[in-house]
């Protein structure tokens, strides 16, 4: 297991006992219970867990769309942990690229106008926030594509517009949720690849995922369940401890 | 700005990508603007209107009456009634002993009469008017064929007439009927002359079917009992107000007033006359931005319903755009922009909707209306203000949404 123990300062995320209560019809679920790791920067994470373990509880506080309830989340050098909603929101802006197992693109907007929208936010020209979506689809060669709306756009075509509206403001990291869950094998292949080269570039991923096989590929993995860290290795390891060989795909 | 031109770029998006359902939302809106359009429309028309029928008295030139003007307020007419009448003594006594006074005019009328000749007879609707030699000077009438009496004819009381436009057309079709004889309440009169055509008073009532005879004549058939109403002329128009102190004075004098008293008669001035008539344009402005408030506040549901729906629709929306670092006052300012403009759509075609209706009351009735520039202006800043009174609730419920959970929203 890699170290988790909080120690590794100048760490990109930094994540110390971390708990979230919810409070669902009188009762209390207790969806993280005392989770620490850290993400330097240019690594590529899969957090892994099946149905229930918490982990898109962790996916929301990493992403900063929800707090905790205790604990300490340091990100980029800053404690969001208990930073306002519009605090946060300035930090999702500038510190994460967000890849959605749905896409969430807008459906009325055309696929450069999606890839602008975060730069809209951080207040940019039309113009140059124009040429920084261009760029950024143009990443994920999609520029032949760019005045399609989504509707117009096959699955892989759409979420490689997701990904480029997540590079375009140049975040600390990409954060994915279910990344290939919602395409087929083939188109799921694609993904994966230009996630290769984002690390390769020297982009920090981190990928939430309840499939095996999609965190063998990734150098390091943390398996939660129930809450808790119970596994935090490479992806290989990781992935086969939880699926054996076969199903891990390795 | 540039957030305010990205949510105005988004407002229009959303305006135009659902017009149907954009315009039938407004339609309260459209109704209420295009109400007090129409309405300060016509008040300013009728406004204008009786600044020039009413104005006819000369820039230097007072009447003196013994009933108050107009009749729009609640008059105690008995307790007028009471008051001594104005006679020609009175008369008299001011071309006497009012030095800055310089013409006297009194006359009387009597509408609803009729004018005959042997052959054809008016409806009995001519108003007939005793008049002295004086009254073409304050009176704004002129002669367009034929003459005035003289001051012989005047004060011997011949039975001579001046028939206005309307009455000489019907008696005397494509004649000039100077010379002829007309009859009323049966008394033959040689018509002398044809007034000048004058147009109707406020677009309705002729101010030409009408005939002039002298005062005398005019009290011989019609009684000396009745009031006379009394334009007077300053000498000069920097003597305008002493004239009138002069008048007042010798008129609580002559009807010995006492100092803590009012005056039992009265003095009417273009300004005095306009002023009653000013009374009642506010009166109706009132009603009219009531009815038009009535109407905003039924078109800002309309918008905070629309709005609601807006927001639920795209519930989806607003939690990725969250998500993407919009912050909660963005979210309020985008939709508030969207009621706003939604109003300010409503409000414009309202003003269009009341221009039209304007255009098609002058055309139709020929009642001269013009809409003034602050009724516009008016109109438009109480749209945007329901926009974002209505728009503001959906907005900040747009704005409080959480994004997990708003993007989870099929």
């Amino acid at each position: 297991m890699s170290d988790g123990s909080g120690a590794g300062n100048g760490r990109l995320i930094q994540v110390d006992d971390i708990t979230r209560v919810f409070h669902v019809g009188g009762e209390e679920v207790r969806a993280l219970r005392g989770v620490t790791f850290g993400i330097s920067r240019g690594e590529w994470v899969a957090i892994i867990g099946q149905s229930g373990s918490g982990k898109s509880t962790m996916m929301n506080v990493l992403g900063c769309l929800d707090t905790p309830t205790s604990g300490r989340y340091m990100l980029n050098g800053k404690d969001v942990s208990r930073m306002s909603d519009d605090e946060l929101a300035v930090i999702r802006n500038v510190e994460i690229g967000f890849i959605f197992q749905t896409f969430q693109l807008l459906p009325k907007e055309t696929a450069l106008a999606n890839v602008e929208l975060p730069l809209v936010y951080r207040g940019m020209a039309a113009k140059e926030r124009r040429e920084r979506a261009k760029a950024a689809l143009d990443k994920v060669q999609l520029t032949h594509r760019m005045h399609h709306r989504p509707n117009e756009l096959s699955g892989g075509q759409r979420q490689r517009v997701a990904i480029a509206r997540a590079l375009v403001s140049e975040p600390s990291m990409l954060l994915a949720d279910e990344p290939t869950g919602n395409l087929d094998s083939a188109t799921g292949e694609e993904i994966v690849r230009l996630f290769e080269q984002l690390h390769k570039a020297g982009h920090t991923l981190v990928l939430v995922t309840h499939e095996p096989k999609l965190a063998a590929r990734c150098p390091r993995a943390i398996r939660l369940s129930d809450g808790s860290i119970v596994a935090d290795g490479s992806g290989r390891e990781v992935a086969m401890a939880v699926a054996g060989p076969m199903v891990a795909g390795v | 700005m540039r957030a305010f031109l990205d949510n105005l770029r988004l407002a229009l998006g959303t305006f135009l990508g659902n017009p149907l359902r954009s315009l039938l939302t407004l339609l309260g809106i459209v109704i209420g603007v295009a109400t007090v359009i129409t309405m300060m429309g016509l008040i300013e028309g009728l406004r204008t209107k009786v600044n020039k029928d009413l104005g006819r008295l000369g820039a230097h030139t007072f009447q003196l009456t013994k009933w108050p003007a107009g009749g729009f307020g609640r008059f105690n007419w008995a307790k007028f009634a009471k008051r001594p009448n104005i006679d020609m003594e009175d008369v008299h006594a001011i071309e006497m002993l009012c030095p800055s006074v310089g013409v006297v005019a009194p006359s009387d009328d009597a509408g609803g009469q009729k004018v005959s000749t042997a052959s054809a007879e008016t409806r009995p609707s001519v108003r007939i008017i005793g008049a002295s030699t004086t009254y073409p000077i304050t009176s704004g009438v002129s002669v367009q064929s034929g003459r005035y009496f003289n001051e012989v004819e005047g004060l011997d009381g011949r039975s001579v007439v001046l028939l206005g436009v309307d009455v000489a057309d019907s008696l005397f079709p494509g004649i000039d009927p100077v010379g002829f004889e007309v009859r009323i309440q049966n008394r033959p009169f040689r018509v002398i002359g044809v007034l000048q055509r004058r147009g109707s008073f406020l677009g309705m009532v002729s101010m030409d079917n009408q005939a002039i005879i002298p005062l005398r004549v005019y009290q011989q058939m019609y009684g000396k009992e009745w009031s006379l109403a009394v334009d007077i002329q300053a000498k000069d128009p920097s003597l305008f107000r002493k004239a009138q102190d002069e008048v007042t004075t010798l008129m609580r004098r002559r009807r010995n007033v006492d100092p803590d008293q009012p005056n039992d008669f009265e003095i009417h001035t273009n300004e005095s006359v306009t002023a009653s008539f000013n009374q009642l344009s506010q009166v109706i402005t009132i009603a009219g931005i009531g009815v038009c408030l009535l109407s905003l506040v039924v078109g800002g549901i309309g918008i905070l319903n629309i709005m609601l729906v807006s927001v639920m629709e795209r519930t989806r929306e607003i939690g990725v755009r969250k998500a993407l670092g919009a912050k909660r006052r963005r979210i309020l300012g985008q939709f508030a922009t969207e009621a706003v403009l939604l109003a300010l759509f409503g409000g414009g075609l309202g003003v269009g909707l009341g221009f039209g209706l304007v255009f098609l009351g002058d055309w139709m009735v020929g009642f001269p209306m013009s809409v003034p520039p602050w009724a516009v202006g008016l109109a438009l800043s109480m749209s945007c203000g329901v926009g974002l009174l209505f728009g503001i609730y959906p907005a900040a419920r747009a704005a409080k949404l959480d994004p997990v959970e708003a993007m989870r929203n099929e």
